[in-house]
């Protein structure tokens, strides 16, 4: 199988940067091992915003039918419930469908494989009921299971508070969300206010000291100015917060950086968001963690990028659109975040991890 | 910081971190090894680990892998369990051309010592009721088996500690000097001094011998090896290509490609393995493939191993070799046996490395 | 930070607590595959996608590395499981793959 762009991720970057390339008349494969389109994105009941500006807010899964509707004119050549396992020796990716293995050859590839949510360990943290966020979101949006009744949250970040409130608006009951900083993580203060109008605690400088079950969790301790705080509980959700998923990058041999504030490694790339493989780009979480807005316009720089360099549109044109796509980028992204990205972009020449296959 | 050891080993895998255990069970004199990461950051930690014997051509060469083979249970007495299992090692072949091999090579074994028996479709189906119908015959030797390669290097470590050894890792050597009866061994961290100096250092033995003027022919060839998810003990004999390990994991590969030092995988050589596996053992279709991974192997020039002293440099030895897990006890021993006896139970010419000519390099 | 006490476990695949891995940091391992090789940390179902940001953590409490200096894993394929039956391919010919007994030469009869 052979192809101009191919696509692998199908969430709301992949979906940006499908729209730009097969609306310049590019063959597009795109990629994913879900059976749906959309990615994260269907399962969330929540508002977005800020959104780029030609999306005004939109419910998650609005804003997925929408990313979804606008490719219906163009010929992409989707692959649902396809997943990449690995590469051949010449390059070519290969995908399989469960059946079989086969190569796919693409002129240049954009990677919107998105990120994972990361562990938080304290003792006892195995035990059934107690997930992750996003895992307790998916229970509740996709499978329409309720993971619990009497929760505890470990983290405040945005997410957390989102999921916070879904977990309130299914009847469960959150009876707090344990915090380690000194103050909260989320920046969208209409949220935290909802949660704490619902009269959840809100625990700053606070840490787990052991969750306790039989089986499956009963109990959690919670450390708190100096004192114990034991809940009865049958959920825990974790933030741990996220990291960009890597394993495609490193056997593709793409380097890495390091920055904090965008989760973590990342691949190495630059200004066009492509990688120092040149045949790779990226896009989305991937490119370092950030928020629904600036994930579309990353899918939207990514998509420019490859047509470009399979001159679908002049490189003046490219430029163009680019540093538009950057200035509402820099506007759209959480200060630190942006700065993160840039100082990432700038060590393009100079990649802390790299050769991770030579001996 | 201690700079001074009447003995250094350079390489800390199966083969130097061997021969420390077995100089530190007779010797008195101290004792570093130093390694450039960490044991099993080369070969050692990614190989299948067979304890391999029949089939290794010349039959004096099969002999050497079995007094080798024959170390281990006494091995695993004195370090711990490494998981050595003897399984026995079956060798199948799908047509009867290749029974003639078969028989010749039995013959050929016969001859010093080494039983190897060619088994009938019945008599293999018998001993491996796993295996593909369509087998032809197998050779059978009871001697080969397969080792835990972790456990191994990780005890043969903590014995040689235990033992006094001292280990220097994450600390490269980048240059290396003899003066005076003594040889200076420069490394990242520090700079010693020892008497004796024994290059283990595997894929990179070349690099080291230029370091001393010394040609170490080694080249490299990369084996790629596919981990199942565990499964039900099934497979009783190490089959030439799989064995399930202790945990019921199957490692599947046997493949050779020259790529340097590149460790990569490829989905080439991992559907060829896929192929090879299915082909052998029919069940294990259903089989998850958790893991694919890649090892280099040590290669000397002429696929011998490399054992001994180098002429021309007063107590200097090498050992440099692939199978370095069938020949670590072996090995160790011999290594000991030169320092404090001055001589080897065993002969070792044919391993010398003065038989690629040059001693000492111009 | 939450409390790790010494048998919190750190890799729930093949339940490897912190104080196995503190005990071969003791011993000179100082990167993810050193301690993967050494516990098996990592090399359960999950092939450490869970558990490598913990192990980050390990190590930089014991050793104080920062994390932007501690690597990555290796990481391999297939990115996900996969059976043997689906990478299997119809082709009988190997051209890297070998036998064993591929490698017996005769000579004159004889075994070379």
């Amino acid at each position: 199988m052979e192809t101009d762009v191919l696509i692998i991720g199908a969430g709301p970057a992949g979906l940006a940067a499908a729209l730009e390339t097969a609306s310049r008349g590019l063959a597009v494969i795109l990629i994913d091992e879900s059976s749906s389109l959309g990615g994260q994105l269907p399962q969330q009941t929540q508002l977005i915003r800020p959104l780029p500006s030609e999306y005004g807010p939109l419910r998650g899964f609005e804003l997925a039918e929408k990313l979804i509707n606008q490719l219906e004119d163009y010929p992409i050549n989707y692959l649902l419930q396809h997943r990449v396992v690995g590469l051949y020796a010449d390059g070519s990716v290969g995908v399989t469908d469960e059946e079989n293995v086969f190569p796919v050859k693409a002129k240049k590839m954009i990677m919107a494989t998105g990120a994972a949510e990361r562990a938080v360990a304290f003792p006892k943290w195995t035990m059934p009921g107690i997930m992750t966020i996003g895992a307790a979101q998916t229970l509740i949006n996709r499978d329409f299971v309720l993971p619990g009744n009497e929760a505890v949250i470990i983290g405040s970040s945005d997410f957390a508070m989102d999921v916070a409130l879904q977990l309130m608006a299914v009847g469960v009951n959150v009876k707090g969300i344990v915090e380690e900083q000194p103050e909260v993580q989320a920046s969208d203060n209409v949220k935290i206010e909802q949660v704490q109008q619902s009269g959840v605690p809100i625990y700053l400088n606070a840490s787990i000291i052991e969750a306790r079950g039989n089986g499956e969790v009963a109990e959690i301790d919670i450390e708190h100015t100096g004192t114990v705080l034991t809940e009865k509980v049958d959920l825990v959700c974790v933030d741990g917060g996220r990291s960009p998923i890597l394993d495609l990058f490193y056997q593709l041999g793409c380097s890495f950086g390091y920055q904090e504030k965008l989760g973590g490694w990342i691949p190495q790339y630059n200004s066009n968001f492509q990688t120092d493989r040149e045949d790779a780009f990226l896009a989305g979480n991937a490119a370092g963690i950030t928020s629904q807005g600036a994930i579309l316009l990353t899918g939207m720089v990514a998509g420019i990028s490859v047509c470009e360099k399979l001159q679908a549109i002049s490189h003046d044109e490219a430029q163009q659109i680019r540093g538009s796509l950057f200035k509402e980028l820099e506007i759209l992204e959480d200060k630190d975040i942006w700065e993160s990205r840039i100082h990432h972009i700038e060590r393009y020449a100079n990649p802390k991890l790299k050769d991770q296959f030579i001996s | 910081m201690e700079t001074r050891f009447e003995t250094v080993v350079i390489g800390g895998g199966v083969v130097g971190s061997g021969i420390a255990y077995h100089l530190s069970e007779r010797y008195k004199g101290g004792v570093l090894v130093l390694d450039k990461k960490y044991p099993m950051t080369g070969t050692s930690g990614s190989t299948q680990a067979w304890v391999w014997v029949h089939n290794k051509t010349p039959s004096w060469y099969a002999e050497f892998n079995m007094y080798s083979a024959e170390l281990y249970p006494y091995l695993s007495k004195k370090i711990g369990d490494v998981e050595y299992k003897r399984t026995g090692g079956l060798s199948p072949f799908f047509s009867e051309e290749d029974r003639e091999k078969a028989l010749k090579l039995a013959e050929a074994y016969r001859e010093i010592g080494i039983k190897i028996k060619v088994l009938s479709r019945e008599e293999v189906l018998e001993k491996e009721p796993s295996m593909n119908p369509e087998v032809v015959g197998a050779t059978y030797s009871s001697i080969d088996g397969n080792v835990n390669p972790f456990r191994l290097v990780d005890m043969y470590m903590r014995a040689a500690k235990k033992n006094g050894v001292n280990y220097s890792t994450y600390n490269k050597v980048t240059g290396i000097e003899k003066q005076d009866g003594k040889f200076t061994v420069v490394s990242d961290k520090e700079t010693y001094e020892c008497k004796n100096l024994i290059l283990a250092g595997g894929t990179w033995s070349r690099e080291l011998g230029e370091m001393l003027g010394i040609n170490i022919p080694v080249n490299q060839l990369r084996g790629q090896i596919l981990v199942s998810e565990p499964l039900k003990p099934f497979l009783n004999h190490t089959i030439s290509g799989l064995r399930q390990a202790n945990n019921g994991e199957v490692l599947m590969g046997y493949s050779m490609e020259e790529k340097g030092f590149d460790r990569s995988t490829t989905l080439d050589v991992i559907q060829e393995t896929a192929n090879m596996a299915l082909h052998y053992v029919p069940s294990l279709k259903k089989a998850k493939i958790v893991r694919a991974f890649s090892g280099i192997r040590a290669m000397p020039e002429d696929g011998f191993p490399i054992i001994g002293k180098v002429p021309g440099v007063e107590n200097l030895y090498v050992a440099a070799t692939h199978s370095g897990v069938t020949l670590s006890p072996l090995i160790g021993t011999l290594i000991t046996e030169l320092i404090m006896d001055g001589e080897t139970s065993i002969p070792i010419d044919r391993y010398s490395i003065s038989r690629f000519g040059v001693g000492v390099k111009g | 930070m939450n409390r790790l006490d010494k048998s919190t476990i750190i890799c729930r695949c093949e339940e490897i607590s912190y104080e196995e891995i503190e005990e071969v940091i003791g011993n000179g391992a100082r990167t993810f595959d050193d301690i993967k090789r050494l516990t098996r940390c990592g090399m359960g179902p999950c092939q450490a996608k869970i558990c490598t940001s913990l192990v980050a953590k390990v190590i930089h409490e014991e050793t104080g590395k920062p994390l932007h200096e501690i690597p990555l894993p290796r990481m391999r394929m297939p990115l996900s499981p996969i059976k043997l039956e689906t990478l299997a391919t119809d082709s009988t010919s190997f051209s890297t793959v070998k036998s064993v007994l591929d490698e017996v030469e005769l000579e004159d009869g004889k075994v070379r």
